[in-house]
């Protein structure tokens, strides 16, 4: 997929990028309101993340210039505003999602998957992976056509795994996702390890190889062995 | 009590107060003077009598005239020189009927011997003029009573519409929206003046307003664009794996870090945006609702503890901010499922106005500053703002959220409006 970041911090937009990149993406990158205006005016892109403080220009401008155009972008807004307004204008203009900052680079990488499924497939998406097939919007899943019974929460760790192929998972990035970042887990995070073990033991049972492995207590790594 | 209620009946109660005594001296006087009158013509007829008397010295008939009666008696006993006013009745022998009377008793001197005169007049008359005054005076309180309150209901409701109109626009006024608050044109200057002040200082909350949320906003972007960074560097120097154990351990360290600096600063924030206000999308919740799906979200958390639910919901709405609803419930939750024992229990009520998350857990020793900034037991792994944040957000809708205790449960009870 293709994306844009327009994010005028050097520090983060250098790690989303690091992070984004591969495994087939294009990003490319705006520093402020001028470089991000000129860069929708002239390309297409699967999804932009926009930085809400820009230099030069608000960000809620560019997505109002971004949708006169006519243009069917995803946008994904990052911001440190947690002000609900923001959230709400954002969302009112158009914009796919929203995420506070400070964010898991694992978090954004499956909100954007999430746009960009939703924007290309309708809704109706289904990711494959080896012998896996997920269908994302009726919630199914099959091991060379052997459905598996996942609970919503297996479920969306596993399409949160594959929206972070070959990357290291945070537990705690696991369990802000699942759970919701406004619960506070109380830092224990032990309890993930019981869902992954479900998945995977599910997923095996099923005939599916073993992908997931642990990092060193920190998280876990979705990767071909 | 209303002013217009509190100034009606102070006037009204003067005006009846006044009138009344002014009735009663009209009344006295009235009553003195024509008492005075009838005693004058009784001393005038006993003249008369007397005058008679001495010319041909026998006494006059004891006759009725119009009103007055004229009897005679012997002196009994020692009754010389008597001579006195009384009220008595008087028979009038036309209307056949006993009517109030007014005697003057004198003796005359005829020849060597003492008679007793009585000398009666009616005082039916003097009686009307006083009822007839007595009347008027009550007619025209009554008048005066109806008049003061039709007055005071049109015309100080009259006047007092611009206030009311300005209070009105002070309760719909909503600093968040931004609106102004324009009040009705009137004459009185006393309102004018209110007019101006309440859109001076609106004017001046809206600035201040402005202030607050810029300055909250800056600060929150100015704080969390380095923690932003240093999250997404730790990702990022996740994935550049192998890492020996003891690396990977400082990673963790330092994801725990951040994590919770992320979460504290976070919640300060939330802290002092529901303090000032700042959070306006208020709207009907359904509370029974959102506890179920409280429910729903925690489910894996009490399972792992081997914790036991119990619900008694009935249906109430309330008039609150979702966000908040669900910010209030979850440290609620999160509260009852940190604190309690495994294998423990966690009941939730609603009643009525009343919302009580009961939980079985160990003794405490901070119960008194349960919902103080920071404070939290030695054993406790959170920040110790969740129950503050959540009391915060109970002052902020009028909501009384108490704890208490008994035995090894702890209850957290909420009085819904």
């Amino acid at each position: 997929m293709k994306i844009l970041v327009i994010e005028d911090e050097q520090a983060l937009y250098e790690s989303i990028l690091s992070y984004f990149t591969g495994d087939g993406n294009i990003c490319e990158h705006a520093a402020d309101f001028e470089a991000g205006v000129e860069k929708i005016e002239l390309y297409s892109y699967d999804c932009i993340l926009l930085d809400l403080g820009l230099p030069g220009g608000e960000g809620l401008e560019i997505l109002s210039r971004l949708k006169k155009l006519n243009k069917k972008e995803g946008v994904l807004i990052i911001s440190a505003r947690h002000s609900l307004d923001d959230r709400l204008s954002g969302l009112d203009l158009g914009a796919d999602d929203y995420l506070v900052k400070p964010f898991h680079l694992s978090e954004l990488k499956a909100r954007v998957s999430a746009i960009v499924r939703r924007k290309n497939f309708d809704g109706d998406s289904v990711i494959k992976f080896n012998e896996m097939t997920i269908d994302v919007g009726a919630m199914k899943v099959n091991i060379d056509g052997t459905p598996v019974f996942l609970t919503k929460k297996e479920f969306d760790l596993l399409v949160y795994f594959l929206s972070n192929k070959n990357k290291v998972v945070t537990k705690n990035a696991m369990a802000e996702h699942l759970w919701g970042d406004e619960i506070d887990l109380s830092d224990d995070f032990d309890f993930i390890y019981t869902h992954v073990k479900n998945l995977k033991k599910k997923l095996s049972e099923a005939g599916a190889r073993d992908y997931v492995r642990s990092v060193y207590g920190i998280g876990y790594k979705f990767a071909e062995a | 009590m209303k002013l217009s209620t509190h100034y009606n009946r102070v006037n009204i109660l003067t005006s009846v107060i006044v009138l009344i005594v002014t009735g009663i001296i009209y009344y006295l006087f009235i009553h003195l003077i024509l008492t005075n009158k009838l005693d004058k013509d009784l001393v005038v007829e006993e003249n008369e009598i007397r005058q008679y008397t001495d010319t041909y010295q026998k006494l006059p008939l004891p006759a009725s005239y119009i009103d007055q009666r004229v009897s005679y008696g012997n002196v009994t006993g020692n009754a010389h020189g008597i001579r006195e006013f009384s009220y008595t009745n008087y028979y009038n022998p036309r209307e056949k009927e006993i009517e109030p009377g007014r005697s003057l008793i004198t003796t005359v001197r005829l020849g060597d011997k003492n008679i007793l005169v009585t000398i009666t007049k009616s005082r039916v008359e003097s009686e009307d003029l006083v009822r007839i005054i007595l009347l008027i005076t009550i007619i025209v309180t009554l008048v005066l009573l109806i008049v003061l309150t039709l007055i005071n209901r049109f015309m100080l409701n009259r006047l007092w519409r611009p206030f009311f109109a300005i209070l009105n626009r002070m309760k719909g006024f909503e600093v968040s929206k931004m609106d102004t608050i324009s009040g009705e044109p009137t004459r009185i200057d006393e309102f004018n003046e209110l007019n101006r002040s309440v859109n001076a200082m609106a004017e001046k909350v809206k600035q201040d307003y402005k202030e607050l949320k810029s300055f909250t906003d800056n600060a929150s972007h100015e704080m969390m664009t380095p923690l932003a960074v240093i999250n997404s560097k730790l990702d990022s120097l996740l994935q550049t794996e192998p890492f020996s154990e003891q690396q990977g351990a400082l990673l963790e360290d330092i994801y725990q870090a951040t994590g919770r600096l992320s979460r504290l600063h976070q919640s300060l924030l939330l802290l002092s945006r529901i303090e000032n206000n700042l959070i306006s999308d208020a709207r009907k919740i359904d509370v029974k609702e959102l506890v179920e799906e409280k429910r729903r979200q925690f489910h894996e958390l009490f399972e792992r503890d081997g914790l036991h639910i119990e619900m008694h919901l009935s249906d109430q709405k309330i008039i609150m901010s979702r966000y908040l609803a669900d910010i209030l419930l979850n440290n609620l939750f999160s509260n009852a499922v940190r604190h309690n024992i495994s294998g423990g229990t966690i009941r939730i009520e609603l009643s009525e106005h009343k919302l009580i998350l009961s939980n079985t857990g160990k003794t405490l020793n901070i119960q008194n500053r349960m919902f103080d900034r920071f404070s939290k037991s030695t054993e406790s792994e959170g920040m110790g703002l969740g129950l503050a944040i959540s009391k915060q957000i109970c002052n902020l809708y009028g909501f009384n959220i108490e704890y208490s205790h008994a035995g090894n449960m702890h209850f957290f009870s909420i009085y819904l409006g």
